[in-house]
C-alpha cells in the first residue's frame, strides 16, 4: 500500500472512530443544556445512593415493598434538607435497596416561592422517573428560605448532573398541566392527612391505610421504629 | 528514533493512560471518590457524559489503551496503522470530552485531562511509527 493511501486510510478510521463515538455521546445525552449552569455538590453521593434503584414517578423503590413511606415535605424546609441529608441515604440503603420499603414523596410549597419552582422541577423530573436524584441534589444544594436560590442556573446544572434526565425537557413541562396538577394533588392530600409540618411521615403496609408518624428525631432512629413495625406485620 | 524507541514510547503511553483509565472505571463502577485537586472530578465521573449505552466512558478508554498498547509487539503496517488510527480517534473524543467539561458540566477532571495529555503525545509518537514504515 501507497503512503499516501495508507494515510489515507488512517485518517477516514480515525474520524469513522473518533466521530462515530462523539455522535453516540451526543445522541444519547440529547437534551443537556449549554452554558449558564451551576455545578451542583453532592452529584456523587446522590448517584451512588440512588444507582439501580427503581423509580416510578413520585416513588422510589420497589413496587413490590410490602411497606409505603410516604414523606410531606418542602424543597425549602430546612428541617427537610437535615433529614434528606443525614438519614435519607441509611433509609435507602437499609429498606429500600432491599425491596421491603418504597417512599413516596409529597410535595410541599408553603415555604414561598423558591419551593414551588424547587417542587415543579422534581415533579417534571419525576415525568422521567428521575425525581429523587432531582430532589436529592435540590437539598444538597439548599440555600437559605426565600432568596432565590433555586436559579435557573442550579436547576440546568441539577438536569445535566443527572443521568438519564433530558434536561430541556424537564424545564420546559415546569408549568405543563400534569405538573400542575401533581402539585395540587400532592397539597390536597397534605391537607387531608392533616399534615401541618414538615418533614411529616406516613407509614403503613402498601395498598392499606398509612399511619402518620410522630418522629421525635431528624436521624435515622426517628422512623427506624415505624418501618420495622410496619414489616412485621 | 528508531522503531524500538517508538514501540517503547507508545507502550509507555498507554500502560499510563490505561491505569488512569482504570482508576476512573473503578471509581466509577464503585461509586468511591477520587483523588482530586481540580475539585470537578466526581461531578464529571457521575455525569450523564460519563456512560455511553450504560458502558463507562473510561472503561472504552481502557479498552482502547490496552488496544494502542497492544500494537506496541506487533510491526506489521496493518497493525500500525491501526494504532495511529486509534491515538487519533482517541484524541478527537477526548477533545470533545474536554468541550464537554467545560461548556456542558462546567466542571474539569485532572484525570480525564492526563488522558487527553497522553493522548496528545501518543498522536505524533504513532504517527511516526506510521511514516517510519511506509
Amino acid at each position: 500500500m501507497s503512503r499516501k493511501r495508507l494515510f489515507v486510510v488512517v485518517a477516514a478510521t480515525a474520524i469513522l472512530l473518533g466521530g462515530g463515538l462523539i455522535a453516540a455521546l451526543v445522541v444519547t445525552t440529547r437534551g443537556s443544556t449549554g452554558p449558564s449552569s451551576t455545578a451542583p455538590a453532592g452529584v456523587a453521593e446522590v448517584a451512588t445512593m440512588l444507582r439501580d434503584i427503581p423509580q416510578h414517578g413520585a416513588v422510589l423503590g420497589s413496587p413490590k415493598a410490602p411497606v409505603t413511606l410516604v414523606e410531606f415535605a418542602d424543597p425549602q424546609c430546612p428541617y427537610c434538607g437535615d433529614w434528606e441529608r443525614t438519614s435519607l441515604p441509611v433509609i435507602v440503603r437499609k429498606y429500600v435497596r432491599s425491596g421491603k420499603v418504597r417512599i413516596v414523596f409529597n410535595g410541599m410549597s408553603f415555604v414561598g416561592s423558591d419551593s414551588e419552582k424547587a417542587l415543579r422541577t422534581a415533579l417534571a423530573a419525576g415525568e422521567q422517573n428521575r425525581l429523587w436524584n432531582v430532589l436529592a441534589l435540590l437539598y444538597l444544594n439548599q440555600g437559605t428560605e426565600n432568596t432565590g436560590w433555586v436559579t435557573d442556573a442550579l436547576l440546568r446544572g441539577i438536569g445535566n448532573a443527572v443521568p438519564g434526565l433530558d434536561t430541556k425537557k424537564m424545564l420546559a413541562s415546569l408549568h405543563s398541566t400534569t405538573v400542575t396538577q401533581k402539585l395540587a394533588a400532592a397539597a390536597a392530600l397534605a391537607r387531608e392527612a392533616g399534615v401541618n409540618q414538615t418533614p411529616t411521615f406516613a407509614v403503613g403496609r402498601t395498598n392499606k391505610a398509612l399511619t402518620l408518624v410522630q418522629i421525635t428525631s431528624l436521624e435515622p432512629s426517628g422512623l427506624e421504629p415505624a418501618l420495622d413495625a410496619a414489616l412485621r406485620e | 528514533m528508531t522503531d524500538r524507541h517508538l514501540r517503547i514510547s507508545v507502550a509507555a503511553l498507554s500502560t499510563i493512560g490505561a491505569g488512569v483509565a482504570a482508576y476512573l472505571t473503578y471509581a466509577h463502577v464503585t461509586g468511591s471518590p477520587l483523588a482530586c485537586a481540580t475539585g470537578g472530578c466526581e461531578i464529571v465521573q457521575h455525569s450523564k457524559y460519563s456512560e455511553l449505552a450504560g458502558v463507562p466512558v473510561a472503561a472504552l478508554g481502557l479498552l482502547g489503551y490496552v488496544a494502542l498498547g497492544t500494537t506496541a509487539a506487533f510491526r506489521s503496517d496493518v497493525v500500525r496503522a491501526a494504532g495511529a488510527a486509534f491515538a487519533l480517534a482517541g484524541f478527537a473524543f477526548g477533545a470533545y470530552l474536554i468541550y464537554v467539561q467545560v461548556e456542558l458540566i462546567d466542571a474539569l477532571c485532572q484525570w480525564c485531562l492526563t488522558s487527553d495529555g497522553v493522548l496528545a503525545l501518543l498522536v505524533p509518537v504513532t504517527i511516526l511509527r506510521l511514516r517510519s514504515t511506509a
